[in-house]
């Protein structure tokens, strides 16, 4: 569970799970919360029916994924190459391409906090006093993974023991170095004041990209870190800088575990985008399964999914998709009024998109009945 | 020029010779580092050795560690071709247990805490000493 406070007190100590946070704030502060307790996101994260969801609506634009990469943010435009193809060649095009997109909008894992080694091998207090110092020993054999290499120490006392997550993983980088990664934490995440900063710039994915270099899923301050950043990017519901992102899956898995989905549920239904919202609600009942009518919404969902992703609005609607929205409409209703904590909003908004909507439907309905189609 | 030999092994060596496992002084003036590689028992520390199997920095971090590096799996292999093992490895290894512990390791261990006792009850006889006189 986490809370927003929006006080002006200077520094705050808060706790959550079982751990105390402190927090040096200014004018609003966010709680990061851990995937701690004793459910285990893991299961549900990698179950297919909620993978399938959160790839549908991360709205994966290939413009933005094929992006080249560059520090500042200018736009860079490469040459354009003009291939001539049969259909056969340009299927075989566009499933490599889909084949990269995918690997390059590979979700980071939502898994629990790891849980600390503590495995003492033996204990010999006849080595007192043989150093001051302790002795790290790390095996180097080439090909095995770097979780099961085996990294012992033996400490002044005596006692030759494994060594915990902070040490493997320092020693790790050392003798098998992944770049980007540092040894010492980055300042940018140690200091509040310069993670802050980036906040309000709004540099969600460079925050969340080095995260996910600098440190494994399943520790401390990996979850933190993203913990904040997400609930930062749900308060000023800047969705979309996230969207065609990797990080889109978990960003949309933390707020509905977390029962805060209804910004986004709002920015959604705003957009005018009512099968993703449909998406996010079957999304919840995978995740929480608190949703009354939920195998109406499963069943809508298997025949949004066939379509392909949509970025912009169609020209015409066909009947078909005019009786689609309809079924999202309402099944947004429903959601509104049994699990909406925004209902009002929810509700203004969702009035606004039917408006729209009808006009859209008779447009397209007289442009048929003109063109002699109906 | 002719490049200098690999510090990390050459590879090759002759089958039948003597071997042992011993630590390659590297490192700068006043600043030793230790490369644990396998090499004909006859040949100089200067000269090429076989394989590099580990490295071992004698100097305390700034965490206050001495890091050992030991591939393990070619120290077997090299143990099992027969190399001999030299007495600062053999109490590495015993410490990392992988071996069991050297005796020298309890003696310098035993030999400590004796100085260490002794200069405890010197400090505190001349304390004695300092407030009685």
């Amino acid at each position: 569970m986490f809370n927003i406070v929006k006080n002006n007190t200077k520094n705050i100590i808060v706790r959550c799970n079982e751990q105390s946070f402190y927090i040096a704030c200014r004018k609003l502060s966010i709680v990061p919360s851990l995937y701690d307790g004793e459910q285990d996101p893991a299961p549900k994260f990698f179950s297919s029916g909620v993978q399938v969801l959160l790839k549908r609506l991360t709205r994966p634009d290939f413009a933005k994924v094929f992006r080249k990469r560059t520090n500042t943010n200018q736009q860079v435009l490469p040459t354009p190459v003009y291939k001539f193809l049969t259909n056969e060649e340009l299927n075989i095009e566009v499933t490599k391409a889909n084949r990269t997109a995918e690997r390059l909008l590979q979700m980071p894992p939502v898994v629990k906090i790891h849980k600390p080694i503590e495995d003492v091998i033996c204990k010999d207090p006849a080595l007192v006093g043989y150093d001051t110092s302790k002795f790290l020993f790390t095996d180097i054999t080439f090909g095995i993974p770097n979780e099961s290499r085996i990294i012992v120490e033996r400490d002044p006392d005596g006692v030759l023991r494994s060594s915990d997550h902070d040490v493997r993983k320092r020693l790790n980088q050392i003798y098998f170095p992944i770049h980007g990664r540092k040894i010492r934490e980055p300042t940018m995440f140690a200091n509040e004041e310069r993670f802050n900063s980036l906040l309000e710039r709004e540099k969600y994915e460079f925050i969340l990209d080095r995260a996910c270099i600098q440190y494994e899923p399943d520790e401390v301050p990996y979850q933190k870190v993203t913990s904040i950043t997400y609930q930062h990017v749900d308060l000023n519901s800047k969705y979309d800088l996230l969207r065609s992102t990797r990080h889109f899956g978990p960003l949309a898995f933390y707020l509905t575990w977390h029962d805060s989905m209804d910004n986004l549920m709002l920015e959604l239904v705003q957009s005018e985008v009512v099968r993703e919202a449909v998406l996010l609600i079957a999304l919840r009942h995978a995740i929480r399964g608190d949703i009354a009518n939920g195998d109406e919404v499963n069943s809508v969902v298997q025949q949004i999914l066939p379509i392909p992703v949509q970025l912009t609005k169609p020209e015409h609607l066909r009947e078909e998709d005019i009786q689609l929205d309809n079924k999202c409409v309402d099944c947004i209703d429903k959601y509104i009024v049994n699990n909406s904590s925004m209902k009002s909003q929810h509700g203004l908004a969702l009035q606004g998109f039917r408006e729209h909507y009808q006009q859209l439907v008779e447009l397209s309905r007289g442009l048929k009945k003109a063109h002699g189609t109906a | 020029m002719p490049s200098l030999p690999s510090a990390s092994g050459t590879g090759m060596y002759y089958m039948r010779a003597a071997k042992s496992i011993r630590l390659i002084r590297q490192g700068c003036t006043n600043r030793p580092f230790y490369h644990i590689s396998v090499t004909h028992r006859k040949r100089l520390n200067s000269q090429p050795v076989i394989e590099q199997l580990g490295s071992y920095d004698p100097m305390p971090n700034m965490y206050n560690e001495k890091l050992v590096a030991l591939n393990l799996e070619r120290l077997k292999f090299w143990l099992g071709n027969g190399a001999h093992v030299t007495n600062p490895v053999a109490e590495l290894l015993g410490l990392a247990g992988f071996f069991p512990i050297h005796p020298r390791s309890y003696m310098t261990a035993w030999r400590n805490r004796k100085t260490e006792k002794e200069r405890v009850a010197a400090e505190e006889a001349e304390k004695a000493k300092a407030e009685s006189s």
